[in-house]
């Protein structure tokens, strides 16, 4: 097994004092393979070998000194297993077309018997995950815990980060009302500020040259599809790297020796569970998930804005001058991207403690005040009042409407 | 003796050596065969080429010098794989000289201004770009004047060609 050829060096052991429960097995698997009329339990657990693999990782040591902080590993394991239960029954009555994306959803949501409530969990499912994995990131960085030979278990989960940072861009357009209309207008534009090929990639990302019903096809089959099918791939890497390393205890060790899992852990990790899974419920039934008016490339009172954590970005873009939009489109965020991905090779220093490591413990703060003051200015500004000015409006009430009929074709 | 089992050894590993690498060109032959259509297949949209038409927009006398006038008309497009009669709008202002239409997408990042007529400014609600009543842009982020459609009078009905 793995475990003869490589151990880290500051891999937990459990002392033999440590009580743990006694293995069922007292028998040998070669033993047991000779019971005549084994239980369904044996029978099973000779082929399946799960007993072992439950054992093991029930008594996985944790550090003296982990506890409350690595619970929300575990917190984002059940929130996303509710995203794809929530996805799934979401998708058996939605329909990715403009003609019937929006009428689908409002059918849903207003009609179908607990429609809103399973709405909510998703959309709400959404919002909770993101602020559990930036705390599970801000946690991982406060530790160091991305160092030797941690790497790339950070590395698997800023692609995580990435993944979902794309659920929540492709699932905001699927209502298909103002709001998920014109942040998507907004949003896919971000890719045309990009020199040369800018034009070819908003192109390719819309399915078209205007968002329309090739971009809401495009963007269902990421939401339902590829990212699902990344993100599970990319979790259970994950896991596997958390387990082959074993977690890393707190920056200047504490006393005491390392403790099985189970229950300890477990416990704290099941309250953790307890009150994450609770707010989601209750957010999703306070607050159920709303539906605009339906997407009209045309209409003017309505101020676009995106998902609360894509706000940071959005104030950024209003902060740049004129012809510097690229900055804040493209440059921060890649550069804070490419940041992430290198920082356990930026970060050289051998030990963990924030102390030992200030400057980028600085550049880190610098990033979270950043986003966060952006995200801040965000929320708090309330939509500027977008109304129309009456005098343009009565002079255009009496709309001519040219028959598509009218049209003569001209070409090029 | 010796020699001949070095020799039986050293066909062992260049046979072992060229399965390998057949079955590594294989592979690469099975992901070069759905990566490359599915590629061409997400890209196709690439390829579509818009044409302009001519839009009959409305009676010239129904604007008058120095008015600007938010105009709403439809137009049946081609929106993938379905027809779809879909709105637009477009700003005509007129001068003493002549008529231009102006495209309401902001050129910053697409979000639809709206007319100010008391300024005679057009402003964008998403990050604040303004310009003025001829579409050049005069503060906020945005990087270059409203785009205009080229507009034709012909036999007093104000027409404007558009891309669809
Ligand atoms: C939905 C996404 C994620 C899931 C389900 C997940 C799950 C877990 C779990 C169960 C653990 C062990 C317990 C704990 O420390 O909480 C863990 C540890 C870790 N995670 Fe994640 N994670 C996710 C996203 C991320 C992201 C976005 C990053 C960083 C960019 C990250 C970096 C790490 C690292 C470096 C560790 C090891 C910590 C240590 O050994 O002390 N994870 N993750
Ligand atoms: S989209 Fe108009 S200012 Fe940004």
């Amino acid at each position: 097994m793995s475990q003869k050829t490589y151990k880290p060096k500051d891999a937990p052991t459990l002392s033999p004092e440590v009580k743990v429960d006694e293995p069922r097995e007292a028998v040998s698997s070669e033993e047991r393979l000779q019971i005549e009329r084994p239980s369904l339990r044996d029978w099973m657990d000779l082929r399946l070998g799960w007993y072992g693999f439950v054992r093991k990782n029930l008594d996985e040591p944790m550090p003296a000194g982990v506890g409350w902080w690595q619970t929300l590993g575990n917190l984002l394991m059940t929130l996303l297993v509710f995203q794809f239960i929530t996805g799934f029954a979401l998708a058996m009555y939605y329909s990715p077309s403009p003609d019937s994306a929006h009428a689908s959803v409002k059918h849903l949501t207003y009609e179908v018997g607990l429609g809103s409530f399973i709405r909510g969990l998703h959309s709400w499912g959404s919002t909770v995950i993101v602020i559990a994995v930036v705390l599970h990131m801000l946690r991982v960085f406060f530790w160091g815990s991305y160092k030797k030979p941690r790497e790339l278990t950070w590395v698997v989960g800023v692609i995580i980060f990435q993944v979902i940072l794309g659920f929540s861009f492709t699932g905001y357009l699927l209502p298909w009302d103002q709001k998920a209309y014109w942040a998507t207008v907004v949003g896919t534009r971000i890719a045309a500020t990009i020199p040369v090929v800018g034009h070819a990639l908003l192109v390719f990302i819309r399915g078209g040259e205007e968002v329309g019903a090739l971009t809401l096809t495009r963007f269902y089959s990421f939401h339902v599809m590829l990212l699902p099918a990344s993100l599970i791939l990319f979790t259970f890497l994950h896991l596997y790297l958390v387990r082959r390393h074993h977690i890393a205890g707190p920056v200047t060790p504490a006393k005491g020796a390392p403790v099985p899992f189970y229950p300890n852990q477990l416990f704290k990790d099941a309250i953790v569970l307890l009150f994450g899974v609770g707010l989601l419920i209750y957010l999703a039934v306070a607050l159920p998930p709303g539906l605009e008016a339906i997407a009209d490339p045309t209409g003017t009172d309505f101020s676009p804005r995106p998902e609360w954590y894509f706000l940071g970005l959005y104030e950024l873009l209003k902060v740049m001058p004129s012809g510097w939009e690229v900055v804040a489109t493209v440059i921060i965020p890649t550069g804070i991207t490419i940041g992430m991905f290198a920082l356990p090779w930026l970060d050289r220093s051998k030990s963990r403690h924030p102390a030992k490591r200030q400057w980028i413990i600085m550049s880190g703060f610098a990033a979270i005040l950043l986003i966060g003051l952006m995200t801040l200015k965000g929320i708090l500004e309330t939509p500027p009042e977008h109304k129309k000015s009456e005098a343009t409006l009565a002079g255009s009430s009496d709309i001519p409407k040219a028959e598509a009929t009218q049209l003569e074709s001209l070409g090029e | 003796m010796p020699k001949d089992n070095l020799n039986q050894d050293n066909i062992e590993i260049s046979r072992r050596k060229m399965m390998g690498l057949v079955v590594g060109v294989i592979n690469l032959g099975l992901i070069g065969a759905i990566v490359g259509p599915m590629v061409g297949f997400a890209a196709a949209p690439l390829g579509n080429k818009r044409k302009s038409r001519w839009v009959e927009l409305m009676d010239e006398s129904r604007i008058k010098p120095g008015e600007v006038k938010e105009v709403n008309y439809s137009l049946l497009v081609v929106d993938g794989y379905h027809e779809v009669e879909q709105k637009f709008t477009v700003f005509l202002r007129r001068s003493e000289e002549d008529v231009i239409c102006i495209d309401p997408a902001c050129t910053h990042l697409g979000c639809r201004v709206d007319y100010h007529a008391d300024q005679h400014k057009f402003i964008c609600p998403c990050h604040g770009g303004v310009f003025d009543d001829e579409g050049t842009n005069k503060s906020g982020p945005p990087p270059k004047p409203l785009e205009r459609h080229p507009v034709k009078i012909e036999a007093g009905k104000i027409w404007i060609s558009r891309e669809v």
